[in-house]
């Protein structure tokens, strides 16, 4: 879709790897925040009580639709796809393999009534882990938050800061408040988020890291 | 009456502050006025005040199902200003402001009128135009209104933050030098007193439960102190105006919300004027006794619970400190919330309803207190003469059936 | 602040929503055939009752649906949810508000029922 050598995150002018690179000794963070740049990502629309849309979905994405509205199904990091609304997934892939999944999608969504939209561009993906991304994020996200209302494989859009973000738990440790999410930011809103993030992190320590991808 | 001056307040000083009279009696209802205005708020005891001094028409009570000045009379940010866009609304809002000019005078009660100016903030392109356009409207009306450039406003206000840098950068705004604030209660009792000097019956504690009709006229009121008759009678009710209509049976294109204001603990006085802003929306002002005064747009949801959401003003705070980082450790003392009366085109209506002697004044939305000695002056002659004043003529509610609505959002200034 | 039961998210705050006025109005399907009075009818005039409102909701920065919910306008306790395109439910509807529309508070000390 875009020409690879004109990509470009809408965080790049925060040097985030140079600032990586600076932040690779410190321990004490209670919050790690990384940008995971170029995410495929594909928007679609369809009849989730269609037997025949749900196995088509399956076989050419190779990840099952989620349980239920506001759930994921698939590996954080590997295909994934986050349950939007009654009718609407984000199907979520690594760089560089959203337009192979893209084509096998508009293929196999062909003769149903559904809807495939490339939106890769659109929005970025920060990542938050550590003690304390739970408490940073709650300091202006209206979602309840605590683990008895909101854990790994969950998702929802609400907002931040007064920015629209679609958010996902991607992990917790048992035993300890660390939790991990992905949060997927419009490009425009991007700069503003990550600097409201650096703020509320500040009380806990912030470190900035590089996401591995796989 | 007795005449507030210098010499009074040391002829009841020296006898202990003990021989004040009462400011106003509280008769038991008669049985029949010629005149009956519902609601004893601001507009309402502004009513019966020019009915008896405008019109000498004195067999007049005013309803009030609570106490005087308890609805958004006392609730709102006691801003008066007159700088509206259309010929209409400049024209009602100019009398009220050149009535409150004289108003302390003419009541001999302090309202504390303080003009000290309101400045309307831009933030970006199009509200400078909107800005041009409306300053230069109010000229061509005879209302004193300039622009101001972010210097000169970083002139005038100097805690604001004109930094360029700012999500939304103050880049100019009007300002109306007449304009300011004025004590709401103040207001309100200084009409009541003034009414009930002039014969007016002041009952309060007393609430309506129908509106008696016969052959399509008005015939007077059933209230909680029983049926009071009436040959006319005026609706003043902001909050329940909706509700009024049911009783009467017509409908009025009103939709309630709650609007939210809160002060301050009190500081120095470091804000000698009143600050608006549309954009980042917050209005602010400082009190006599040191708090500010914050108010910002409705609710995002129909309601009547004098409550409001805390969503609401938490991002009239946030505007509040973007405009003036010296706030950022400011306390909140209190908040609280009225019921405004919102029309689709953000202006009253002041006017006839279909049943004859029947007359209404709602729709104020967030800006009546400004308009209350206008208000009331036009309706008075409304109720007095039978038909609307050419100032409240086109404040009519035939507007929404005939198109010509009044549009003020624009100037309205809080989000309608 | 409101807490909305969203008829696909759950229970979320109010600063996700977006009120849509009353619900359940009809465009008519002529307008050319009407009289002033009616087109402002159908413009203008809503009903702002103080006490059950059925109203329209989207759920703007979650899941983005639409859907219809009751409501008392003077407790703002929310009576029912349901979706567009659907009939508010008759239980909740004729079910009287918890709390009485404009009646004071009960007494409460002296005299009070123990």
């Amino acid at each position: 879709m875009v020409d690879g050598y004109l990509r470009q995150s809408p965080l790049a002018h925060l040097h985030l790897d140079a600032r990586a690179a600076n932040d690779i000794n410190v321990t004490d963070a209670g919050l790690m925040l990384g940008e995971r740049r170029h995410v495929g990502m594909i928007n679609l629309r369809g009849e989730p009580a269609d037997p025949a849309f749900a196995a088509a979905v399956k076989k050419a994405v190779g990840v099952a639709l989620p349980d239920g509205i506001n759930r994921s199904s698939g590996k954080p990091l590997s295909i994934h796809i986050l349950a939007l609304g009654p009718d609407e997934w984000l199907i979520v892939c690594p760089p560089g393999t959203e337009d192979s999944i893209f084509g096998k999608m508009t293929k196999a969504m062909k003769p149903l009534h559904a809807a495939v939209t490339m939106s890769s561009e659109a929005r970025t993906v920060i990542q938050l882990a550590g003690t304390d991304a739970r408490n940073g994020l709650a300091k202006g996200c209206p979602l309840d938050l605590h683990p008895r209302a909101f854990g790994p494989g969950q998702c929802a859009q609400s907002i931040l800061g007064r920015a629209d973000i679609l958010i996902h738990q991607t992990g917790s440790n048992a035993g300890s408040s660390d939790a991990s999410y992905d949060l997927f930011v419009l490009r425009s809103f991007a700069e503003y988020v990550w600097t409201w993030l650096e703020d509320a992190g500040r009380e806990y320590g912030v470190k900035v890291f590089s996401p591995a991808e796989k | 009456m007795q005449k507030y001056s210098i010499f009074s307040l040391i002829k009841n000083a020296l006898a202990y502050h003990e021989g004040w009279e009462k400011v106003w009696r509280s008769p038991e209802p008669k049985s029949e006025y010629d005149v009956v205005i519902i609601g004893g708020g601001g507009h309402g005891l502004a009513t019966a005040f020019y009915l008896a001094k405008e019109h000498g028409i004195t067999n007049v009570a005013v309803i009030e199902k609570g106490w005087l000045g308890g609805g958004n009379t006392g609730r709102n940010t006691t801003i008066i200003r007159s700088n509206y866009l259309w010929d209409e609304s400049a024209a009602m809002y100019e009398k009220s402001l050149q009535l409150y000019e004289g108003l302390s005078q003419e009541l001999n009660f302090n309202i504390m009128l303080s003009q000290r100016g309101v400045l309307n903030l831009a933030h970006n392109l199009s509200d400078l135009r909107e800005i041009e356009r409306r300053v230069s409207a109010n000229r061509l009306n005879g209302i004193d209104s300039e622009i101001l450039n972010t210097q000169e406003i970083k002139e005038f206000v100097p805690i604001i933050n004109d930094s360029p840098n700012s999500r939304y950068p103050v880049l100019g705004g009007s300002l109306q030098r007449r304009a300011g604030t004025a004590r709401h209660d103040a207001v309100a009792w200084g009409f009541a007193r003034g009414a009930d000097t002039r014969g007016v019956d002041i009952i309060q504690q007393c609430e309506v439960t129908g509106i008696r009709q016969s052959r399509g006229k008005v015939t007077g009121v059933e209230t909680t102190k029983g049926l009071i008759k009436a040959k006319k009678v005026g609706v003043v009710v902001a909050g329940h105006s909706s509700m009024l209509a049911d009783m009467a049976g017509f409908r009025l294109p009103v939709n309630s919300y709650p609007l939210q204001a809160l002060v301050s603990e009190p500081v120095k006085p470091v804000l000698d004027t009143v600050v608006m802003s549309n954009t980042v929306h917050v209005y602010v002002s400082q009190s006599d006794k040191g708090e500010m005064v914050l108010g910002a747009g409705i609710d995002g949801a129909h309601g009547y619970t004098q409550r409001g959401s805390l969503h609401v003003i938490e991002g009239q705070l946030g505007a509040l400190c973007e405009l003036f980082p010296i706030f950022s450790r400011l306390r909140m003392m209190r908040q609280w919330g009225g019921i405004v009366d919102t029309c689709p085109d953000a202006s009253p209506i002041v006017g006839k309803t279909p049943i004859g002697g029947l007359f209404i004044n709602c729709g104020w939305g967030t800006g009546g207190f400004k308009g209350t000695p206008g208000s009331g002056w036009a309706f008075a002659h409304t109720l007095a003469t039978g038909e609307p004043h050419e100032l409240n003529a086109p404040f009519n509610l035939d507007r929404f059936t005939t198109g010509a609505l009044i549009d003020e959002h624009g100037a309205a200034a809080v989000a309608h | 602040m409101l807490l909305i039961p969203c008829p696909f998210c759950g229970e979320r705050e109010e600063s996700e929503f977006h009120q849509g006025g009353e619900a359940h109005i009809v465009r008519p399907k002529d307008p050319d055939e009407l009289s002033d009075a009616e087109w402002a009818d159908y413009l203008f005039l809503r009903k702002n009752t103080k006490g059950l409102f059925l109203e329209r909701w989207v759920h703007l920065h979650g899941c983005r649906r639409w859907f219809n919910m009751a409501r008392n306008t003077a407790t703002n306790e929310i009576i029912a949810v349901y979706k567009m395109g659907a009939q508010p439910p008759k239980a909740a509807i004729n079910k009287p508000p918890k709390t009485a529309v404009d009646k004071p508070p009960k007494a409460v000390g002296k005299g009070a029922k123990k």
